[in-house]
């Protein structure tokens, strides 16, 4: 039995094709996400079928998490990118009991049950300065690649301080630190320890360890160091992390499928 | 009263009110299509769902016509009290004597959500400095300016001290344009030092016994001011009826409240019961008619749980909502998301407690007036939560936070901390503003988030 995870994020769309029995993997996909948000998922996930030699008719579930879930409307069903990415991490890092997932829209924290249900979880209010958003802005505005952001970081002696609670803002503040001649990787890291410190505060007191950080934005550079320095616990980058809630979406439709199945 | 309860589009509601108009079923004067409300600039209206009841309609048309019920009431030479930043105090000594009539100001706070930022209430209030560093009761400041929803009252009462900080500074600046409040001092509750003479409140808190002797002398200046403003003696005994009538409401709305947000199914919406509760205040400005309104309400509540009707499928995730939300829309967003409610602290449960009757009536009220979940610390406010979410049988434990609100900006996390704590459930702020349209699609995710959460807590 088939089924398919697609998660429908605000900057990409990531798709996983799951063999129920094994929990396998039998193929995923990322693409960037534009307009027209149900025509895109549905000409990745044509893509990933044929590259696994897959016809639609196999797919016995389809679960669509994400910002535009409510959009795919071929989904069976919808579940929120919280409880699909506390599956997804389960899957990767069994004793997991903390997942940040800071996605381009959003960022959240997610505290696990030993059997890694949500225990709790807290998301950021409205703003933008926790999310990928607030990179992408500096990135726009350093004129560098968003991808070049952790290398940048990486070349960083002295982070800038970013005290500016909004982007809109910190983006004007950028500009002041750019006129004041500091560096650019000075900047880029600033700007990830910002990020981190927001975090921080929706975690509140302590973070229970081991700690799983998910989503778009753990695949940049920097970010998983600029957490750790914050929450003083190790954090781990969760296995392909921008997939975990596409991952959690196949895992939660074959659970689906298989109680459907029980149940006829 | 409904075979079968379903939510309504206010279209919908408005028909079975014509309906039942051409039937000539019986129907309160005040009764009539909420369109009428919408032409007058409510057009929040249009996108809340309602029970599809008569006791709600009722409930509906009692709420949105308390500015003409007020208009009448000077036309009717009667004296109007308005009450600030009182959640149920004065209004039971105003109602005490038959020629007053108390409102709650305040209320205006939500005109901007009900008329979607039409009236400009805020941009009035930020003329007068008054900008969204405040809480969104600042909207008074505009309705006080532009004269176009409550008359201006006769006498003005307002408590202060550890209220309100925020309300403190609008009523503060309502003074300075020249309308005179009469100021009466609320202590900062605290729990008696060893030794020191103390007395429980009602709802269980403990206080120390100087601390209600100075409330009480502070409501004796405005049992004076009433008395002077009626015209009339307001004597221990024209209180202790007064206190009486006000325990009628509040005993009709600890039946309705028990039973509605303890049947299964849920018997009536959480909009519905949000708006009921808050008849507690100050009565919707008619307390005979609150008394009506709630009676109709909990007939329907019963009938319902009696037949096993629900609003909702049974099971849904049982939800326990702290603090009452800007917009009104929330209340139905939280059905769609597949939760109801199962308990409330919407900042005045102590207007739900019974007022001693065996006590000297200056003396109960002043014991209830410091009972105010806001003039306390958190953690009281936390420990009632406690208290009443697992009673209850709560599931999760939601915090509306209200933007600009000084006491929601931290209480909210000091509440969670202690709710996981104490009872391990988990908790969720949100923050709502008047017009929550631009905030769906996260309001929707946490909320659909937290049920699953509690449906896969319910399996484990």
């Amino acid at each position: 039995m088939i089924c398919a995870g697609i998660d429908g994020g605000s900057r990409a769309i990531k798709i996983v094709l799951m063999e129920c029995g094994t929990c396998k993997v039998l193929a995923s996909g990322v693409r960037d996400q534009g307009v027209h948000h149900e025509r895109l998922a549905k000409e990745l996930l044509a893509e990933l079928l044929k590259k696994a030699k897959l016809s639609r008719r196999k797919l016995a579930r389809t679960v669509a998490t994400g910002y535009t879930r409510n959009a795919i409307t071929f989904a069976d069903t919808t579940i929120t990118e919280i409880t699909c990415h506390a599956a997804g991490v389960r899957y990767a890092v069994p004793d997991a009991a903390t997942v940040i997932e800071i996605g381009g829209q959003d960022s959240k924290l997610l505290r696990l049950s030993p059997d890694g249900s949500v225990h709790d979880f807290a998301m950021n209010d409205r703003c933008a300065a926790g999310t990928g958003r607030f990179l992408e802005v500096v990135a726009s505005r350093l004129g560098v690649g968003f991808e070049r952001l952790g290398a940048l970081a990486h070349a960083a002696k002295s982070p800038a301080p970013i005290s500016s609670m909004c982007v809109v803002f910190a983006e004007t503040e950028i500009i002041g630190l750019l006129a004041s001649d500091a560096k650019p990787a000075d900047i880029v890291a600033g700007v990830q320890a910002s990020i981190a410190s927001r975090v921080a505060a929706m975690i509140g007191r302590g973070a229970r360890p081991p700690v799983i950080f998910t989503g778009g934005v753990a695949l940049i550079p920097g970010m998983a160091d600029a957490l750790h320095r914050v929450l003083k616990v190790p954090v781990r980058i969760a296995p392909k992390p921008q997939m975990t809630g596409a991952l959690g979406a196949a895992i939660l439709a074959c659970r689906q499928a298989a109680a459907d199945r029980v149940a006829m | 009263m409904s075979d079968s309860p379903k939510r309504l589009t206010m279209e919908e509601l408005d028909r079975l009110c014509r309906r039942r108009q051409a039937a000539g079923l019986p129907m309160a004067a005040y009764a009539g299509p909420l369109a009428r409300h919408v032409e007058d600039g409510d057009r929040r209206l249009l996108k809340l769902q309602y029970d599809d009841s008569a006791a709600a309609l009722r409930l509906w048309n009692f709420l949105l016509t308390e500015e003409d019920r007020l208009h009448a009431a000077r036309a009717a030479g009667k004296k109007i009290v308005g009450t600030m930043k009182d959640l149920g105090t004065v209004p039971v000594m105003a109602y005490a004597a038959p020629n007053l009539v108390a409102f709650y100001p305040d209320g205006a706070w939500w005109t901007p959500c009900v008329m979607e930022l039409s009236e400009g209430l805020f941009a009035l209030a930020q003329s007068l400095g008054l900008g969204d560093a405040l809480c969104p009761v600042r909207a008074m400041a505009g309705a006080f300016v532009n004269r176009a929803h409550f008359p201006i009252p006769d006498l003005l009462t307002c408590s202060v001290g550890a209220t309100c900080d925020d309300f403190s500074a609008v009523a503060q600046r309502l003074e300075s344009l020249g309308y005179p409040i009469l100021w009466w001092e609320m202590p900062s509750r605290r729990q008696p030092d060893p030794g020191e003479p103390a007395v429980t409140l009602p709802g269980g808190f403990c206080a120390p016994e100087s601390q209600v002797a100075v409330v009480r002398s502070e409501l004796e200046r405005v049992r004076v001011a009433l008395a002077d403003l009626a015209g009339l003696p307001l004597g221990d005994e024209e209180l202790a009826a007064g206190i009486r009538e006000a325990n009628r409401v509040r005993a009709l709305l600890g039946d309705l409240r028990r039973m509605a947000y303890t049947a299964e199914p849920c018997p009536m919406p959480a909009l519905e019961m949000l708006i009921a509760e808050m008849l507690a205040i100050h009565f919707c400005s008619d307390r005979a008619e609150s008394v009506a309104v709630l009676t109709e309400m909990l007939d329907e509540v019963r009938s319902r749980v009696d037949r096993r009707a629900g609003v909702l499928a049974e099971g849904a995730a049982r939800l326990f909502w702290v603090n009452p939300v800007a917009d009104l829309r929330v209340m139905n967003l939280l059905e769609d998301c597949g939760a109801r409610l199962c308990g409330t602290e919407f900042l005045f449960c102590h207007a739900l407690d019974t007022i001693p009757e065996d006590l000297p009536p200056m003396e109960a009220l002043a014991r209830m007036a410091l009972a105010d979940p806001m003039v306390g610390p958190s953690a009281d406010r936390a420990a009632r939560i406690v208290r009443d979410a697992r009673a209850l049988g709560a599931e999760a434990v939601v915090v509306s936070r209200i933007p600009g609100a000084s006491h929601c900006a931290m209480e909210g996390g000091v509440i969670g901390r202690i709710v996981r704590q104490q009872i391990g459930l988990p908790v969720v702020e949100l923050e709502v503003p008047p017009v929550a349209d631009p905030l769906w699609p996260t309001l929707k995710t946490r909320l659909e988030a937290l049920v699953e959460t509690v449906l896969e807590r319910r399996l484990r």
